[in-house]
Parts: C-alpha cells; sequence; structure tokens
C-alpha cells in the first residue's frame, strides 16, 4: 500500500507543477461553469435584441404605428430601410431579418374577422433559424396587442363593424355571409350596451393569451434548478474530469516515452501496484476536483445540493468511471501527440452525446437515445440528481451504478492493453 | 552474481537475444559491448526480471528469480534513457524511488544525502531537474540506481551525451563501488571506456555473446599481435610482430631509425575480428 501512495503522491506533485495541465483542470471547468451560468441567468446584461431592418412599404397609419410599436417594444434593435437595403444588410449578415409590412396591410386592419389579413414579410438570414422562430412569435405578440388595442376602443371597433357589415351585405349571398351577418351585429350590439355591464367593463382588458412568467423558488414541487449554475456546474465539472483525465492518461504515455517507467518496471513493485498508483492518482485528483468545484459553486454561485451524501457519491461514481477511461486513453498512442490526438477524438462526442456542450433536448432523437452509452451523461446525471433534481438515494443507483460498472470494465481493458504494451 | 543460463528472446522476428550463457562475479566491473542493437539493453531488461525469457534461465545470486519484487529489490539500475521526472527536485526524484524500495523516514533521508554526495550533486537537491544539464542529470540517474545500496548495479550506456568532466565523475563513482563490493554491469558501446573501466568484458552482436573474458585476455586471442611502425630513411613501416624489440634491433642494425612505436591491438580490432565490421558501422 505504501508503494501504491508514494506513486499516488508523486503523478499528483507532478500534476500541480504542470501548469497547463493545472489549467484545463481546475480553472478552465470553472471558467466553463461560470460562462455558462451567466450567459444563461442574464446576468451579463440584458437580452441580446433580435437586430432587423423594418420596411413600410404601406405607409399608412395603420402600418406606421405597427412598426412604431415594433421599434419600441425592446426586443428588437430596428433600423428603417427599403427593401433592398434591407436584404443587403441581412446578406451581409448585419442584420438577422427583414420585417417588411406589405402594401394593404393598413386597409386590411380594418376588417374585422373577415377577409384577407394584414400581411407582413420575413426575409430572415438562413444561418438563423432559431431567430427565426422567436421573431414569429414576437410578430404574433405584437399582432395580437394591436388587436387588443382595437377592441378596446369601442367607437373604433363599432365603426369597423359598421364598415364590415357593410361590405358583407354587397357580398354575394352565401351560409356564412348570413352567419358573420348575426354575429357582428350582435357584437355591435354588445359594443353599444351602457359600460357598467361587468362583462362589458371587461372588454377592454381582454387578450387572447396572458402568460404569466414565475421563477421558480426553492421548496417548488417537483425538479427544477434554482440557479443557472445548478445546471452549469455539472458540465463544467465534467469539462473538468476530461481535461484531468487526458492529462494523466498522457502522462502514463510520457512516463513509457521518457523511460521513467522502465525504472518503476525495474523496481520490486509489481505491474498492479504501478497501475493502482496511477489510478489512485488520477481518482484523488478527480475527486478533490469535483469537490473543489462544488466547494466554490457553493459559496460563490449558490449552487446548493440537496444532499452532500449524494454529491460524494456522484463525485466518486464519476471519477472512478473516468479513471477507468483514463487508463484506456494511455494505451491509445504511443507518442503523446498520438494518445492526445486519439484521447480528444474520443473524449469530444462522449462530451457532446452526454451533454456536455448542448443540452440533450437539442439533438435529434437518434443521437439522444446514443446519450445513453456515454458516462458523460450519467455523470451529469448524477450530479444533476445531488444537486436539483432531487433524486432519492435508489434513484441515485442507476447513474452511480452505471458509471461504477463502465469504471470497471474500461480499466480492465485499459490494464490488459497497458501490459501488453509493457512485454 | 547474474548468471544467465542459455537465454532466449524474442520480438517478432528478431532475435534480440539468442542463446547467452554468462556468469558475472561479485565484486567485479562486467562490461557488456556491442554496437546498437546486439542487445545488450534486452540483456539488462533480463537481468532485473523486467523481461521474462523465452527459453533458458536469468538468477541473482542465491537468491534466484529477478523477476520476484524481494530479489529485484537487490539490484539498481539506471537506465539509458534518463529515466527521472523533469518537474520534481533531486530530492523528490529520489524519496520517490527510494520509496519503491521500501526506504522510509531517517533511513531514507540519510540515504539520499549520501547518494547525493555521491554524485556530486548535494548543492542542487532542492533544483528541478529540468533545470540540471545532461552530465547532472545522468549523475542523478546514477544516484537513483545506487540509493538503495544494491547488490548488483546495472548501468546502461551511462556516459552518453555527458560531458567530460561528468563522464570522469561517473568513471570515479563507478571505480568507487567496485571498492564498495558491489557488482557492476555497464553496458557501452566505447570500447575505451570498457578497457578503462572493466575486469572483464563480453562482446555481444546479432543477440550473440561472442567473447568474454579480461580486457587482456581478449586482447591477446582476439586483438592480434602488436604492431611495430618505424620510420627509416624517410619511410614508414608497418609490420605485426610477437617480438617488436627484436624486429626493432634487426631494422636498426640494417639503417637508421629516425622513429617508431609500438600499435598495441585495441577491443575495436578485437571486435573488427570477431564480427567482421567496425563497431560503429
Amino acid at each position: 500500500m505504501l508503494t501504491i501512495l508514494a506513486l499516488a503522491q508523486k503523478d499528483l506533485r507532478i500534476l500541480i507543477r504542470y501548469k497547463s495541465g493545472l489549467f484545463f483542470t481546475l480553472i478552465w471547468p470553472l471558467l466553463v461553469a461560470v460562462m455558462f451560468g451567466t450567459i444563461f441567468s442574464g446576468e451579463s446584461g440584458q437580452r441580446a435584441k433580435i437586430k432587423v431592418a423594418i420596411v413600410d412599404e404601406d405607409a399608412t397609419t395603420e402600418s406606421g404605428r405597427f412598426a412604431a410599436r415594433l421599434e419600441k417594444s425592446g426586443e428588437f434593435e430596428a433600423v428603417r430601410a427599403n427593401q433592398d437595403q434591407g436584404i443587403s444588410l441581412v446578406r451581409r449578415a448585419r442584420l438577422t431579418a427583414v420585417i417588411l409590412i406589405a402594401k394593404g396591410f393598413g386597409e386590411a386592419s380594418g376588417r374585422l374577422f373577415y377577409g384577407t389579413p394584414p400581411q407582413v414579410e420575413v426575409w430572415i438570414d438562413p444561418s438563423r433559424k432559431a431567430e427565426a422562430g422567436m421573431l414569429q412569435g414576437l410578430l404574433q405578440k405584437h399582432a395580437a396587442a394591436r388587436m387588443q388595442s382595437l377592441l378596446s376602443d369601442r367607437a373604433n371597433s363599432r365603426t369597423m363593424i359598421a364598415r364590415a357589415l357593410k361590405e358583407i351585405d354587397a357580398a354575394p349571398a352565401s351560409g356564412d355571409k348570413a352567419v358573420l351577418g348575426r354575429f357582428l351585429g350582435e357584437l355591435d350590439r354588445f359594443l353599444a350596451a351602457p359600460s357598467d355591464n361587468p362583462a362589458n367593463a371587461e372588454m377592454g382588458s381582454w387578450q387572447p393569451l396572458e402568460v404569466v412568467e414565475k421563477a421558480v423558488a426553492r421548496g417548488t414541487a417537483g425538479p427544477a434548478p434554482r440557479s443557472s449554475f445548478e445546471i452549469t456546474f455539472p458540465q463544467g465539472i465534467l469539462w473538468g474530469i476530461i481535461g484531468c483525465i487526458m492529462t494523466f492518461g498522457i502522462g502514463i504515455v510520457t512516463e513509457r516515452t521518457l523511460g521513467t517507467m522502465t525504472r518503476l518496471q525495474m523496481s520490486p513493485s509489481s505491474r498492479f501496484q504501478l497501475l493502482a498508483g496511477k489510478a489512485l492518482a488520477c481518482f484523488t485528483a478527480l475527486v478533490v476536483l469535483q469537490s473543489g468545484m462544488f466547494l466554490i459553486g457553493r459559496w460563490i454561485f449558490h449552487v446548493r445540493p440537496q444532499s452532500w451524501i449524494l454529491v460524494m457519491m456522484a463525485a466518486f461514481s464519476s471519477a472512478a468511471a473516468f479513471v477507468g477511461i483514463m487508463m484506456l486513453v494511455s494505451v491509445l498512442g504511443k507518442t503523446e501527440q498520438a494518445a492526445a490526438g486519439a484521447g480528444w477524438a474520443i473524449m469530444m462526442p462522449i462530451a457532446m452525446l452526454g451533454g456536455g456542450m448542448l443540452p440533450l433536448f437539442f439533438m435529434p432523437s437518434w443521437m439522444a437515445a446514443a446519450s445513453h452509452f456515454s458516462p458523460a451523461k450519467w455523470a451529469i446525471l448524477a450530479m444533476e440528481g445531488a444537486i436539483w433534481r432531487g433524486f432519492s438515494l435508489r434513484e441515485m443507483l442507476l447513474p452511480c451504478g452505471i458509471l461504477i460498472v463502465v469504471g470497471i470494465t474500461c480499466f480492465l481493458a485499459g490494464t490488459r492493453a497497458f501490459q501488453r504494451n509493457l512485454t | 552474481m547474474l548468471k544467465f543460463t542459455d537465454v532466449w528472446k524474442s520480438y517478432g522476428d528478431t532475435k534480440a537475444v539468442a542463446g547467452i550463457t554468462l556468469e558475472i562475479r561479485r565484486g567485479e566491473i562486467f562490461g557488456l559491448l556491442g554496437p546498437n542493437g546486439a542487445g545488450k539493453s534486452t540483456a539488462v531488461h533480463l537481468a532485473v526480471g523486467a523481461l521474462i525469457p523465452d527459453r533458458g534461465t536469468v538468477a541473482i545470486g542465491e537468491h534466484g528469480d529477478p523477476s520476484l519484487p524481494d530479489v529485484r529489490a537487490r539490484i539498481g539500475i539506471a537506465p539509458q534513457a534518463i529515466s527521472l521526472y523533469e518537474s520534481l527536485t533531486a530530492e523528490e526524484n529520489l524519496t520517490f524511488f527510494g520509496r519503491l524500495y521500501r526506504l522510509h523516514g531517517v533511513q531514507l533521508r540519510e540515504k539520499i544525502d549520501a547518494a547525493l554526495r555521491f554524485v556530486a550533486l548535494i548543492d542542487r537537491r532542492r533544483d528541478q531537474v529540468k533545470t540540471y544539464s545532461g552530465g547532472m542529470k545522468r549523475r542523478l540517474n546514477l544516484a537513483a540506481a545506487v540509493l538503495h545500496e544494491p547488490e548488483l548495479i546495472l548501468l546502461d550506456e551511462p556516459s552518453v551525451g555527458v560531458d567530460p568532466q561528468s563522464r570522469n565523475l561517473i568513471f570515479e563513482n563507478i571505480l568507487h563501488l567496485r571498492e564498495q563490493g558491489r557488482t557492476v554491469v555497464y553496458t557501452t558501446h566505447y570500447m575505451e571506456e570498457a578497457q578503462r573501466l572493466c575486469d572483464r568484458v563480453g562482446i555481444m552482436d546479432f543477440g550473440k555473446l561472442l567473447a568474454v573474458g579480461s580486457v587482456s585476455e581478449l586482447l591477446t586471442q582476439q586483438g592480434g599481435k602488436t604492431a611495430l611502425v618505424v620510420t627509416t630513411d624517410g619511410t614508414e613501416i608497418r609490420m605485426e610482430t610477437d617480438d617488436p624489440l627484436g624486429e626493432l634491433n634487426r631494422l636498426a642494425a640494417v639503417a637508421p631509425v629516425a622513429d617508431f612505436r609500438l600499435e598495441r591491438s585495441t577491443l575495436e580490432q578485437v571486435f573488427l575480428n570477431l564480427t567482421g565490421r567496425k563497431l560503429r558501422d
């Protein structure tokens, strides 16, 4: 045991002296967690506005009002332009989209419940599909707000209804015509009724849908993170784990290329002791890394695990899994460069599939299914379970058990390949 | 002290060691000579049990199989590559290696001091190895081999890439180890080093042990006759002879001798005679 401790102590001492390794093991994951946590929480400043050009081809009072509403909303960084100028700016990636208020917008706005609706064209940068969806939603929101505003004005509403009834009367006879005529007539009578009618009084504030945004607070039923850092710290820790095992894996290759492994082989230590010493050093570094990240998260970023016992379960099982993977990385190449290249080539998809880069729900279904084979997914799930998912001890057994099985399997495979390399 | 009995070791189709039988005596410096790729390093790895022979046996004195940890603890080795951790200090390196050889506490500290004094690095003990010159690293490599006071010390090309000052210091260290009664196996492809240091040498090529004996024995048996080179009447005459003094007298009687010298055979010549090629071909 003393030999194993000596080997582990030596490797940890070398890790501390190896500045770039230390950076990617301890500092980089913290930066990742803090950076993404800050972005997700919106604490880095105002949410980014969508840059658009507004083209008012209709040039009516209604289209002008709608354009002004968009400009004042605070959701857009808008410039006025003609169609060609706007499209040119989008093509040059200066703007995300052109919102073109088409001819006939004002006239169509005067129609209620019939005829062609007011039309807006959106010319979008095809590389920014995510913002296109958001833009459509915002335009629908402002259209609904415009509708609400029109209906809130009784006199204006009644004028619109009178105009509509006149146009319907002039239209050819049909079943819809009679129904729409009756509906608008009833609506006109409703609007003409005294305003002390309680139902009538509420009409001014009527909306098609009211969205109430509520922050999830501690103690809320169901799983929910209490801060965006509770989501990003497990991801940051995962990157720290990957950095750490790459450092140790490549360190073993370095021992072979520099010849120190030869001296170790020729010492009275058994191969089991040599490998156990390496594994212990890596395991210790991973546990210290995770503990340090959790403590920094707790003290500075208000990451408040629901159970420190579960946190330790997650940390130990993740460490076990990735120590095994470290042993595999160490046999991937005969030189440091080869091992590093092959190691990152394997670790990047593991991290990506596991949700270390993108949340799993962004992925296509087959990739989400493939994530079950990524130890990174189970490591993040175990950490989330301990921090905010509210896992019970029993629920923790699945991710932790999978991680330990992965660790043992990879360690045995890596050890076997390592021993074959030595002989 | 170290006995190879019909030892064979192959890597694929390459026979790295091909039927070596050799006994190295306690307290001697034994030189294992041969060009690069002759099989010297494989023989050293077999001697410390880091490699298992395909056939034959290797034994360390009465202790037996060197693959057993307790037997290996009696051996010290300075591998050909400088096998040290560059980001650790000399003291930290020796502490680590000492602990692998089951040294602890006061005993370990005393042996580290002794080893660092032995290789004249006591003043640099707290400096990281990466700040050392090539010669200093070689000396520390030697210190790590002798730290636990082993009975058998294997030095694999210990003078490669070393400045003359460090080389001389390493040679003095090796001679001092013999005075302490240690057995030293010294592999090299520099014949002059072997002539200077070794009590006996073995010459290897293509995995085979071609000849074993003291330097003078090998020179006598395999080196050919001594050459007498005489300058007379502006002409240089070279002749191989068993009686250089007699030949010189005979020549002086015929014509005046302006200059003469004797060229004794070297281990280089021995190797040439044994293999038909020069050592560094």
